[in-house]
């Protein structure tokens, strides 16, 4: 790349010709569909465990014929298969990562199909709240943060986790933040824990028995804001 | 880091490079926006195939040709073929300096033509002669690299950025006459 310059390069072209940089909207839409393709895409193939190590055994065991060495070398044999096994069960993706899959491809399922974003469409948590009765087997918490900065703006049913959930739409300034609620396995809350996967921020706390996804393009502190406000009104 | 952090983390940084050459190959807009998005999907699926710790000239290589497919698609007539017979491949000094023109008044002319004449000029020269023009002048890339984005040899990239150059010339004389 640090080709000196020809003497016939005119340095003429580079000042008075455009130089046409992405327009944002292009930024924006091929996250989308990057982050669709992505997780339309089959896991990465596992490993395959490789042939040499059953060649080394050989190795190891053949200049030895005594019943012990044959029986230290199983025993060695069998370690080696449980913690190859573990390590398998490691390189899987975890629990954690499914979810977190999970909840970003209903985010941005939820954004790119029309109409999928809002089963009900209202910002009066009292219309929102009883539309859930009868659809799900709890009664999630709906509630309107405008005072934090967060206003609600309908909310759907979506299927997270192997489950179906409530889905809670919030505007945060122009952003559409998703809100996806089950009750949790434990009862004790937690607090919002956050993090970021391709490209999207996540939070993730525990609340008056329930569970709670926040998912959204905005920074990872305003989830916390947003988390902060549930958890302490689910405290009153 | 997974596959599409990988991806976002070397090849979505060089987005300008490659709109701005999409841009300049289908000299519109949201044509270009079409290619780039197609480009990127075909970068992802063949992602596994870039060895080269730097993306972009791979990338470039990958919306070059999607952007050769689209014209060939919906505007063939952009498509003009160069014949590079008639060039002396490496000889860019005859072909650049032979011509009569090329002496002070070319500079002066250049130098005083605007961004309108020159985006105007550029546009109008075909789209052989334009890429390499764009990747050595406004990409700043290699004959090298131009080379392997193109897909031709390297004598070639520069008897074409001769013949690109001596073309924008006239194509650029002829519009400041024509404003003058």
């Amino acid at each position: 790349m640090s080709t000196p310059r020809e003497p016939t390069d005119d340095p003429i072209i580079a000042r008075d010709a455009t130089y046409y940089r992405a327009p944002d909207a292009l930024r924006q839409s091929l996250r989308k569909s990057l982050a669709q393709a992505a997780a339309g895409e089959p896991q990465a193939p596992r490993k395959a465990p490789p042939r040499r190590l059953a060649g080394a055994f050989a190795g190891v065991l053949q200049p030895f014929a005594g019943w012990r060495t044959a029986a230290a070398g199983l025993a060695l044999a069998l370690v080696a298969a449980v913690g190859w096994n573990a390590m398998l069960l490691q390189s899987r993706p975890s629990s954690e990562d499914l979810l977190v899959r999970d909840v970003v491809n209903a985010h941005v399922r939820s954004l790119i199909a029309a109409n999928h974003l809002n089963d009900v469409i209202s910002t009066d948590q009292h219309t929102v709240k009883p539309w859930f009765t009868g659809k799900l087997d709890f009664a999630p918490p709906v509630q309107d943060y405008a005072s934090a900065g967060f206003e609600l703006t309908g909310g759907r049913l979506d299927y997270v986790n192997g489950r179906p959930v409530a889905a809670l739409v919030y505007k945060h300034r122009l952003h559409t933040v998703n809100v996806f609620v089950w009750p949790a396995a434990a009862m004790a809350n937690a607090p919002a824990r956050v993090l970021t996967a391709n490209g999207y921020s996540l939070a993730q706390w525990r609340a008056g028995g329930m569970q709670y996804w926040a998912v959204a393009d905005v920074a990872p502190a305003e989830l916390s804001t947003l988390a902060d406000a549930v958890s302490g009104s689910a405290a009153r | 880091m997974n596959r599409l952090a990988q991806f976002e983390h070397s090849v979505v940084p060089h987005l300008d490079a490659a709109y701005n050459l999409a841009r300049w190959l289908t000299r519109n807009d949201h044509d270009a926006q079409d290619v780039v998005q197609e480009a990127y999907l075909r970068a992802f699926r063949f992602f596994d195939s870039l060895k080269d710790p730097d993306a972009r000239a791979w990338l470039l290589a990958i919306v070059r040709n999607t952007t050769y497919t689209w014209l060939a698609r919906n505007r063939p007539s952009d498509l003009v073929p160069i014949d590079d017979q008639d060039l002396i491949p490496s000889d860019t000094e005859t072909v650049g300096h032979a011509t009569p023109m090329e002496t002070n008044p070319e500079v002066i002319l250049l130098q005083s033509a605007n961004r309108k004449l020159m985006n105007q000029a550029l546009e109008e020269i075909a789209v052989g002669y334009r890429e390499v023009l764009v990747m050595r002048e406004l990409e700043d890339l290699s004959y090298k690299e131009i080379a392997h984005v193109a897909g031709i040899p390297i004598g070639t990239v520069m008897s074409r950025l001769a013949r690109g150059r001596e073309m924008l010339r006239r194509a650029l004389e002829k519009r400041m006459k024509r404003a003058s």
